[in-house]
């Protein structure tokens, strides 16, 4: 019994191990810089204890930094789950197995792309005057339409081309769950004439809610991730309008001013923040 | 006439190789890959077609050439050269060679520059840019400075004359801007960026007397400044739709498209433009000084001998030595051949027949007049990259109408440039 027990431990210790060194040797080095005022240009640095903290919040770009964030996160994930069910739904209902695995296979291909890929490729298709997608209002009004460069329009345009990537996808998976799920109460639920979105608002959707829960969460991390997407499409511009936390926090270490104390204190901020909200939002969920 | 042009251009061409055949001739002793972190340049793909000659050269090394684009450039080799110090060589522009320079990241480049390949025959304007705290830091790849590009068609079908005055050319490009016809007065840059926005914004700026520094203390917040920007915000109104956070390429990209009719900018739009190749509008291009009272923007990027991945003497003369060939005389005589217009920085090339020959002697005298006001626009330290960048962002938002209180901007800007050097103290 004993030898059986300390099974576990013998696989998980080299796997722990390794994680530990990848991850928490670069976290604890971040958070130890973080208290200090070090630059790329000057090696050496002294500790300030939590001077690049309180700096923080008199920084009008680190204060947009958090709503542009929060927007984005917000707005990518709440329309990929919208579209990805709405389009589940029409697909399970509305088109014939056969196609709906040509569907599939085409809705699977923008995720399939790599990201920089796709950023590239919206972006010359959102040009004002060379643009395959403003091409019609510019047909129609006689004018350009620059969406990117419009502090009010560029956060929702990128938002879209994440949209695109991952609610297509999760429409995908969506459709599948439908096609697992046993017909009885749905049989059930016709015959006491139920309509066909209440079938799916008080039956299809409350049985994959764990899976639906899952997707979100999957949605939530991968939002986090988008720095490529809009470093490509936009740079965090017009100004600041689509700075995000991760590319202020990329700016102020590489990018502008080599400050990299600065930056670290935004990405223990970013770690802390993440890691409060998502144990918060998960047992609520649970 | 044309055939004793040719045979003219043809000898010194052939002696131009000759001199680099000699310097082959004299062979180092260097092994491994030279790695080198640049942007993309037609110049430096060229020389990959050459790797044989320069291992034959060296006794034996090879180079490797990893590109990004400018702004991905500055990022990479600022991190890399102040972390592990992968590259032996580093593509360093007047931006940030201040920075390389007194943080130690890049070598002084005379020290390992082999004397044949006549450091001295680089122009003049570009080696002043190459030159922070009294050394040469990097060898030139490309540079110049800014000429107003014009399409000669549209201004004769207009009658207006070629401006040479500010007032004249804001008044040319109001009165060409045709949004209906599909062309626009103007294409300025609006990315963010010391070198995207701020470099169009700054011949204004020095144009109108402006001045960044007085020793320590900054005093560009003042009226100069003020009209620098209205009138660039001015012009904006005209500039072409994409320009309000595009860069070069954007601004570039609508001119040889033909949806443009003016423009000033960095001195390769020209060989672009009146390339049949790459522009639309080739063969109705004229090109004149940017209009008095505007400076022109100098400007260089070059090689440098990276500190880190070269621990010690001999790496750092091969490295020298990679640097001496990749810009020698021989080798722009190549890109000249191949009509690379932005890779040309040697005043032998420049002034020589074959050059006079391809591209005639209204653009060889356009250069010349530009070099007169020709200018070192930006603040020559090492906290020019953040400051510029700084500023940047705000001209973005004023562009965009993201904020529209300009004096406010260039107080946010005096704040946060004081900081900067109380920090650097």
């Amino acid at each position: 019994m004993k030898q059986k027990n300390s099974l576990p431990a013998v696989f998980l210790t080299p796997a722990m191990g390794i994680l530990a060194v990848l991850a928490l040797v670069p976290t604890a080095y971040a958070i130890y810089i973080s208290f200090q005022n070090r630059e790329l240009s000057r090696p050496d640095g002294n500790l300030i204890g939590f001077a690049n903290y309180i700096d923080l919040f008199s920084d009008r770009r680190f204060i947009n930094a958090i709503g542009v964030s929060l927007t984005w996160e917000a707005v990518t994930v709440g329309m990929t789950l919208l579209i990805a069910v709405g389009l589940g739904i029409l697909l399970f209902e509305c088109v014939s197995p056969r196609t709906r695995n040509l569907l599939t296979l085409l809705f699977l291909v923008p995720v399939i792309l790599p990201r920089v890929s796709a950023a590239f490729v919206w972006k010359f298709a959102f040009h004002p005057l060379y643009g395959i997608a403003t091409y019609p209002y510019k047909a129609i009004t006689g004018q350009p339409l620059d969406l990117l460069s419009n502090p009010a329009t560029a956060l929702a345009t990128v938002a879209l081309v994440d949209v695109w990537q991952w609610g297509l996808f999760f429409a995908v998976i969506v459709l599948k769950l439908l096609e697992t799920l046993p017909p009885q109460p749905f049989e059930a639920a016709r015959l006491d004439h139920a309509r066909t979105w209440e079938i799916y608002a008080f039956i299809a959707l409350p049985m994959l809610k764990a899976p639906l829960i899952s997707l979100a969460f999957v949605k939530m991390i991968e939002s986090l991730r988008a720095f490529d997407l809009i470093y490509v499409m936009t740079r965090g511009g017009p100004g600041i309008a689509t700075e995000t936390l991760d590319m202020y926090a990329f700016s102020q270490g590489f990018i502008e001013s080599g400050r990299i104390s600065y930056a670290s204190s935004m990405a223990v901020l970013m770690m802390i923040a993440t890691s409060i909200a998502f144990t918060f939002i998960w047992k609520r969920v649970q | 006439m044309t055939k004793p042009k040719t045979l003219v251009s043809s000898i010194a061409f052939a002696c131009l190789l000759s001199t680099g055949l000699t310097t082959l001739a004299v062979a180092a002793e260097c092994s491994g890959t030279i790695k080198v972190l640049a942007q993309p340049r037609d110049g430096l793909t060229l020389l990959e077609d050459y790797k044989s000659e320069f291992e034959k050269l060296s006794g034996g090394a090879s180079f490797e050439i990893d590109y990004l684009n400018e702004n991905d450039r500055r990022a990479k080799t600022k991190a890399d050269a102040s972390t592990i110090g992968k590259y032996n060589v580093y593509y360093i522009d007047e931006a940030n060679v201040a920075l390389f320079a007194s943080a130690g990241w890049v070598a002084p480049l005379m020290d390992y520059y082999p004397a044949d390949y006549d450091y001295a025959d680089f122009d003049p304007g570009r080696q002043k840019v190459a030159t922070y705290d009294g050394k040469v830091w990097f060898a030139p790849i490309t540079g110049g400075g800014d000429l107003m590009v014009y399409r000669k068609d549209l201004l004769e079908a207009a009658g207006i004359a070629p401006p040479k005055t500010l007032d004249e050319y804001i008044a040319a490009v109001k009165k060409l801007n045709q949004p209906d016809q599909g062309i626009y007065g103007t294409a300025l840059r609006g990315q963010r960026g010391s070198g995207a926005n701020v470099w169009r914004w700054m011949p204004f700026f020095k144009g109108f007397g402006g001045n960044w520094f007085d020793g320590k203390t900054p005093v560009f917040d003042g009226e100069q400044a003020v009209k620098a920007t209205e009138t660039y915000l001015e012009l904006f109104k005209y500039s072409a739709p994409g320009s309000q956070t595009g860069g070069w390429d954007e601004a570039v990209g609508a001119f040889t498209s033909g949806q443009v009719a003016m423009l000033i900018e960095s001195t390769p739009l020209v060989g672009m433009a009146i390339d049949p190749k790459s522009s639309k509008v080739a063969g109705k291009v004229g090109y004149l000084p940017p209009p008095a009272p505007l400076t022109g923007g100098g400007y260089g990027h070059g090689l440098a001998i990276g500190v880190k991945a070269n621990k010690d003497e001999a790496s750092k003369t091969c490295a020298g030595l990679f640097i001496a060939w990749a810009t020698s005389k021989e080798n722009e005589a190549r890109r000249l051949e191949a009509n690379q217009f932005s890779e040309l920085n040697r005043t032998s090339i420049m002034t020589s027949p074959k050059f006079a020959e391809l591209y005639g002697p209204d653009l060889g005298q356009a250069l010349a007049d530009t070099g007169k006001v020709t200018a070192v626009n930006f603040w020559q330290s090492p906290q020019w990259p953040d400051l510029g960048d700084r500023w940047g962002i705000i001209l973005e938002e004023l562009i965009t109408g993201t904020r529209s209180d300009i004096k406010e901007g260039l107080d946010e800007l005096d704040g946060f440039a004081k900081d900067l050097v109380a920090r650097s103290q």
